[in-house]
């Protein structure tokens, strides 16, 4: 008996450190027009998400022609040779549906979730999109309206709204992730319908997408259904653009003010990071959740609840294939300086830069990053999400089977190390948010 | 050679009819519907009377915990507010761990947990179950409702109640509630600085010693546990847990008016009016109409492709939207058709909805509109099993409004049953739109009359009280003769001309900064300074002398125009009252009105040029209670105090949507006819 219980117990000691991740299984194939296809089987809930990852971002963009990836996201709604006019979300919604699409420096994502019986609705509809869909003045003309009332809503009219494409422009000198995804109006307006056209023909292609289908399918007929949708659909004739730019490292620190309608002071800090697939960007993403990451993060325990200097702060890892940015963006309390509450942020980073981390705030770290990537897989449009995004950017579908790993490699020395590396203070970017009312006059 | 180029030809030729196969005009047909397999939940029942649902789904390796307490609505009465601070309260430490090691034990395991007045939540992942769970029962046992913590919580909601005074969606809220149930009712009583002033330690105590108790408990498990292993760990944390008698209450059912009425509350600086039109209705899961009224609402107003939203934004431009709900609750549910739309077309809008509402109950809806209302219905029932805690609801929904047990199991088929002579017998049962409760919250002097042609109007406060509608009983009275009486009030005539000069420092509190206010008036000689500091910071300043006006704030000088120096003059007076003849401003009375339960006279005083400041005089102490102007917002004043033989309030509240809640801003000294020099303006 005692001896039961003995290896009762180290069986238990050894399965701890363990962690916590079923894999998920799944099928994949490709057609002869290049359209990769992963399937992802769960019968617990009458419904499947059908999703298309198209490998064009802003960063694919013309210098000249910005924005037009994320156009795209929106004249992809306008519909096709047999798909009315605005009609794609009404079919979809009235068969019980709920779609939506974003777009990044990378990639653009079209997701749709519906009754699992209605899959070969879902599959027309992006095969649709795919083959020829409607790229027409008028199409172009109503989207133009739209984007520029969501350029208002959410950068011009939102407080701090222009954080994101003013931190990029200084950023990065030389590569296209200076542009924000929004890209510039101006050159949406000089753009002819031709261009838009050749776009569409040189990144809308099946061998530059992802077609993830999650949820309550059967294999066969899932594949099926997507030669007879897909496969008459042309391989792009050329190349797919991808920028080979290597940003060169700062070594000097930007600095800059911006004027905005805003009543509080913020202060904005950007760090250039290593490509997404670098190993270091899981201790890069531990580091940001050790600093702001919930009430007991180090950062918002001291400038929040404790020196009150601080309304909010984040830090958010913005990981892009080619490198993205670390940023940390404050907002200050009432009657603080800016300066003030940089100088408290600095002192934090160096703690952590000097000190590390505690055991103890190392543990705890794991256990939240764990309990994260787990519920990231709790549902279909999660793990259709994260299949397309491995097999596009880690190249591997089976990646969402080896993220916990990965994460589970990194040590306390290792957050130690990230944080001197690329948090370094000569090569960064520093922004003032400041109300327009202290703007000196011209 | 021919040969085989020919049958090359051929199958080239079979291949391409192949693909041209592919009907591309056509739409691919639905499948035959999915069979919806509603996983059972596991029951079992401690000896004190938990009832215990369990949901085993081992997707992830994570698991949750719901205990939820069943008790009757209460009637709060002079402590109205008190259990929404409950579950603060019991999270809040225990005889165990203070809140700074119970949150730091929570995160430690990355869980989360929380509790409201009726309910505790935990969850984590599957291998801390143990720990959540010790946390969880801690909570559930132990907690010390430790004052410093009512303190706090009580100030934020102070804080957030004084804001939601001048929120038109809570001032609706607040007026729906008030007019349908009556402030008697559990639903429609309303929390006020009083009731939660009145809230004390003792009170939290006794009732969580009163409902907490696991005979009224249901505890649904959901994740990675069956029915085996949640037995041992209930028992383990809650068969410890004492049963005891829960009082139960019952309440009048509240009636619909007999013919529609309208309420309206007057909020004049709205440029839009937030509509509201409401019914009570008997309505709860498991009853005959529920699953129709789902369909029903959803063709009225459920979504943006709707008849409310293709009327009143689509077609009108009325609003940036238009919607319906009709809900359903054991005690009492209710029917509400709302938007927020530009002042001028409030009653062409209010035209509309009960147009809207006439044409569902007299005409019925479409077979069309019927058919994409249960797609769009069952689409999203689809959706929502995919989140395992929907099957504990189902199972507790089943137990708690005793349902057949197949209720949910066959849901979409009786949805899928319902004929369109269905769903017209459906909205006549539950919707009369000749028996609603029309709410406003708009400009009053604007909507009020045009709101008349829809029923009755009542006026009510901010607080969904009844206004008192006051009569000018002395019709003799004018705009001047309340400005004779105010300056009377003060201390007369005599006294106030004495008043030259004043220099005030006044201090206010806002989310635990200071503000200060220093303000020097020179009335004789027209000069006026102004300065707000926060925390020993200049914020902002402004200087008025020799015909001349300058703002600064953040380092930046901005010189008034003529107009805005004129318009700055208004309220840059010590007293303005002894000069409005003087400087040629005209006066204007309309009528007496409620500010925040006295009746005043509403004195509009405009320049020359039409600028405008409106000032409020209780109608029975003659003093001025209140000033409102476009772009300071309102001013309160009150604790008058007698100073160099003039009443000066001393107090003033002001409230502005630049400022994220009221200034309660107090004078801390008050020189009268110092000596001044220029300095004391800069």
């Amino acid at each position: 008996m005692r001896k039961i219980t003995a290896l009762g117990i180290i069986a238990g000691m050894l399965s701890v450190p363990a962690l916590a991740q079923k894999k998920i299984e799944f099928k994949e194939f490709d057609l002869d027009n290049g359209l990769h296809v992963i399937m992802h089987q769960d019968q617990s809930t009458p419904i499947v998400v059908t999703s298309v990852l198209y490998h064009v971002g802003s960063k694919n963009e013309n210098p000249e022609r910005t924005g037009f990836a994320h156009f795209f996201e929106h004249l992809m709604f306008e519909g096709s040779e047999n798909i009315e006019r605005g009609q794609y979300m009404n079919i979809i919604q009235g068969r019980g549906g709920t779609l939506n699409a974003y777009t990044s420096n990378d990639i653009t994502y079209y997701y749709e979730s519906l009754p699992s019986n209605e899959l070969e609705l879902a599959l027309y509809m992006e095969s649709e999109r795919m083959l020829h869909s409607k790229v027409d003045e008028t199409g172009v003309e109503t989207q133009r309206e739209v984007v520029k009332e969501e350029r208002r809503q959410r950068y011009e009219n939102q407080p701090y709204g222009t954080i994101l494409p003013e931190t990029l422009k200084r950023a990065y000198s030389q590569h296209p992730y200076q542009w924000a995804p929004i890209g510039s109006m101006e050159h949406l307006n000089a753009a002819s319908i031709e261009e838009f056209q050749q776009f569409y023909k040189d990144f809308y292609v099946p061998n530059n997408a992802t077609l993830t289908i999650a949820g309550d399918i059967d294999y066969a007929q899932t594949e099926a259904w997507v030669k007879k949708y897909f496969s008459e659909i042309p391989m792009g004739k050329k190349e797919i653009y991808r920028p080979n730019v290597r940003e060169p490292k700062k070594t000097e620190e930007i600095r800059d003010v911006i004027y905005d309608n805003i009543q509080i002071p913020a202060v904005i800090q950007a760090y250039n990071l290593p490509p997404k697939t670098d190993a270091d960007s899981y201790a890069l993403s531990m580091l940001s959740t050790y600093l702001t990451g919930g009430a007991s993060s180090l950062m918002t325990k001291e400038l929040v609840d404790k020196q009150q200097k601080a309304l909010v702060v984040a830090a958010i890892p913005l990981e892009l294939e080619d490198g993205g940015i670390f940023i940390m963006y404050s907002i200050a309390n009432m009657g603080v300086e800016p300066k003030d509450l940089e100088t408290e942020i600095d002192k934090l980073i160096k703690q952590v830069q000097d000190e590390g981390l505690s055991d103890q705030d190392f543990t705890k770290l794991k256990n939240i990053m764990e309990n994260n990537i787990v519920s990231s897989n709790s549902s279909m449009a999660g793990i259709a999400e994260n299949l397309a995004e491995a097999h596009a950017i880690y190249g591997d579908a089976n990646y969402i089977n080896k993220v916990m790993d990965a994460y589970s490699k990194v040590t306390k020395e290792d957050i130690q190390r990230v944080a001197k590396e690329y948090l370094n203070l000569n090569g960064r970017v520093v922004l003032y948010y400041l109300p327009k009312a202290q703007q000196p006059a011209q | 050679m021919k040969k085989i180029a020919i049958s090359f030809v051929l199958s080239f030729l079979v291949a391409v009819v192949s693909y041209a196969q592919l009907d591309r005009t056509q739409f691919p047909k639905s499948g035959p519907a999915p069979e919806i397999k509603i996983g059972e939940a596991e029951t079992f029942t401690l000896d004190n009377g938990l009832k215990v649902f369990v949901v085993k789904n081992d997707k992830l390796p994570r698991v949750s915990f719901t205990l939820v307490l069943e008790r009757d609505p209460l009637l709060e009465g002079d402590k109205a507010g008190l259990t929404g601070f409950v579950g603060e309260m019991m999270t809040s430490g225990t005889t165990n761990r203070t809140k700074d090691q119970l949150d730091e034990e929570v995160d430690f395991i990355g869980a989360s947990l929380s509790a409201s007045s009726t309910s505790i939540f935990a969850s984590s992942l599957k291998k801390h179950q143990a720990k959540v769970l010790e946390l969880m029962a801690d909570v559930l046992y132990n907690p010390v409702f430790p004052q410093e913590e009512l303190d706090k919580l009580r100030k934020q909601s102070l804080t957030s109640l004084a804001s939601s005074k001048d929120d038109p969606g809570a001032i609706s809220s607040r007026l729906t509630n008030a007019i349908m149930f009556g402030k008697d009712h559990p639903y429609g009583e309303v929390e006020t600085e009083e009731t939660i002033n009145n809230i004390t330690v003792a009170d939290i105590k006794n009732y969580y010693e009163t409902f907490f108790k696991p005979n009224i408990a249901y505890l649904a498990i959901v994740g990675d546990m069956d029915k085996s292993e949640a037995e041992k760990v209930v028992n383990e944390y809650f068969a410890a847990w004492k049963p005891g008698e829960v009082p139960t209450f019952t309440y009048e059912t509240p009636k619909r008016p007999e013919t529609s009425v309208v309420g309206l509350v007057d909020r004049s600086s709205s440029v839009q009016t937030n509509i509201n039109i409401v019914q009570p209705v008997e309505l709860q899961i498991g009853d005959e109409d529920y699953i129709s009224s789902r369909l029903v609402n959803q063709i009225l107003g459920g979504g943006s492709s709707s008849r409310l939203f293709m009327n009143l934004r689509e077609d009108k431009g009325y609003t940036y939207g238009a919607y319906s709900s009709i809900s359903s609750d054991k005690l009492i549910g209710r029917i509400s058709a709302n938007a927020a739309v530009r002042t001028e077309v409030t009653d062409s809008a209010v035209v509309q909805f009960i147009y809207e509402l006439d044409r569902l109950v007299k005409s019925g809806v479409t077979e069309e509109e019927l058919e994409k209302a249960k797609s769009n219905l069952a689409g999203s029932f689809g959706r929502s099993l995919e989140s395992p805690s929907t099957i504990a609801n189902f199972a507790l929904n089943t137990e708690r409004y005793n349902l057949p047990k197949d209720y949910y199991a066959t849901y979409l088929q009786k949805m899928n049953s319902y004929t369109v002579e269905d769903i017209n017998k459906a909205a006549v049962d539950l919707i009369q739109p000749d028996k609603m409760y029309i709410t406003a919250v708009g400009n009053g002097s604007e909507i009020k009359e045009k709101l008349a042609q829809f029923g009755e109007v009542r006026m009510f406060t901010n607080m969904g009280d009844p206004a008192k509608e006051i009569q000018m009983t002395d019709a003799s009275m004018t705009a001047s003769k309340v400005i004779e009486s105010y300056i009377q009030a003060i201390g007369g005539e005599e006294a106030v001309k004495a008043i030259k000069a004043a220099k005030l420092l006044m201090k206010a509190d806002v989310m635990g900064n200071a503000v200060e206010i220093a303000m020097t008036f020179d009335d004789a000689n027209m000069r006026f300074g102004q300065k707000t500091i926060v925390m020993g910071n200049v914020m902002q300043s402004s200087t008025m002398m020799d015909g001349k006006g300058v703002v600064s704030a953040g380092g930046q000088t901005i010189d008034m125009t003529d107009e805005q120096y004129e318009e700055a003059k208004m309220n840059a007076l010590f007293i303005p009252e002894a000069h409005y003849e003087v400087l040629g401003y005209s006066m204007e009375l309309d009528g007496i009105k409620d500010v925040e339960g006295t009746p005043a006279y509403k004195v509009i005083i405009s320049n020359p040029s039409g600028a405008k400041v409106i000032n409020y005089y209780a109608v029975d102490s003659g003093l001025k209670i209140k000033n409102e102007n476009e772009k300071s917002g309102d001013t309160f004043y009150s604790d008058y105090q007698e100073k160099n033989g003039v009443l000066v309030p001393m107090s003033w509240t002001m409230k502005s949507p630049m400022l994220p809640v009221p200034l309660e801003a107090k004078i801390e000294s008050l020189e009268i006819n110092p000596t001044l020099t220029e300095t004391d303006f800069k």
